[in-house]
């Protein structure tokens, strides 16, 4: 019995070394849908896509986590280069607001936007 | 019975010795604590295995292990695009934009280089396997110093110890994902977790909560050696 004990404690610790910790972000199915786009770009997959980052946004808080980085300017870029400029611009400032450190990538897909415009 | 007895320790002490050899993530990688990147842009990978998908699948999935080890990583689909804005096409020319420009650009801290060298899938019915052999390097943007590096090759499988499920209910969990979801994209689990296991050896980053405090946190010496050998072969 006593050895059965030692093996179990043995094991026990094996796994403890496999053990993983709660992840900081959700990240749905993110890479599913990014990957379907970029073996074939079309407005189906496109469109899976931009409804995932957006699923991703709203499943976040529910999980109590934040929305991942890039997450808010990818959606917003989308959005951007479909023409809806407002509600695109919103998303990059929420990625801004949430994310200060993405300030000079921000500020760089606004001025390339502003430059395709012209 | 005795017998018997003598070869569970027999199986635990090699299962135990496979682990011995370690070294910190101080020892390992001490820029990465005194240069303390936030934000990591990920360059296209450079693909030299024989597998024709491998570079979609590696930059479909690294973004979430990368974030989860605490990084803020810039969506790699705006970066392209904006790159090929600005003229810039191929994997190789992105490579060879000078390190310091991405920070000015982008306000990119590091730039992870990726080359794969190896990637075999195997694939049956809910179980697969993925080996990947992947030369990465995270380079500072504002000192050029390649802050962390890996080089190796790491197994995922469904149904092994691969980073992503905890517990057999995990796993189970996972099978019956992997099996719904359409041939191609259940290498993508498998893909992903290959870039965690390498990420395993990178100090974490500010989202991580372990950041800052994983200087002790002990990694395979194996790598170190590489590190080393890199280093005789640069002299």
């Amino acid at each position: 019995m006593r050895t059965f004990a030692f093996f179990s404690f043995l094991s026990a610790l094996l796994f403890v070394g496999c053990a993983t910790t709660d992840k900081t972000f959700y990240w749905g199915d993110y890479s599913e849908t990014l990957y379907d786009f970029k073996k074939s770009p079309d407005e189906k997959t496109l469109k899976a896509h931009s409804d995932q980052l957006l699923l991703i946004i709203s499943e976040a808080p529910n999980k109590n986590k934040p929305v991942p980085p890039g997450v808010y300017a990818e959606y917003g870029y989308i959005l951007l280069k479909q023409g809806k400029e407002t509600e695109g611009m919103g998303y990059l400032d929420k990625e801004m607001g949430l994310y200060p450190e993405s300030i000079v990538f921000i500020k760089r897909i606004k001025s390339e936007y502003a430059r395709g415009k012209k | 019975m005795k017998v018997f007895h003598w070869l569970i320790v027999g199986a635990f002490a090699v299962a135990l010795a496979g682990c011995t050899q370690y070294v910190t993530k101080e020892e390992f990688a001490p820029k990465m604590y005194s240069d303390h990147p936030t934000t990591i842009l990920v360059l296209p990978p450079i693909n030299k295995s024989t597998a024709a998908d491998a570079k979609e699948y590696y930059a479909t999935t690294v973004a979430e292990p990368l974030t989860n080890s605490g990084y803020y990583v810039f969506p790699m689909e705006v970066v392209y695009d904006i790159l090929q804005q600005e003229g810039l096409f191929d994997t190789e020319t992105m490579m060879n934009v000078p390190v310091q420009k991405f920070k000015e650009f982008f306000g990119a801290d590091a730039v992870l280089y990726v080359t794969i060298e190896q990637w075999d899938t195997k694939y049956f019915l809910t179980a697969g396997s993925v080996t990947v052999k992947a030369a990465c390097e995270l380079k500072s943007t504002s000192t050029g110093d390649v802050l962390w590096f890996y080089d190796d090759a790491v197994e995922v499988n469904t149904s092994g110890e691969s980073g992503g499920a905890t517990g057999l209910a995990g796993l189970l969990v996972k099978a019956v994902t992997t099996a719904i979801k359409t041939a191609t994209q259940s290498y993508i689990p498998l893909a992903r977790d290959a870039s965690a296991k390498m990420f395993l050896a990178m100090p974490s980053g500010k989202y991580n909560k372990q950041y800052n405090v994983d200087q002790k946190a002990k990694i395979e010496k194996k790598k170190a050696q590489t590190k080393d050998q890199q280093a005789e072969k640069k002299k």
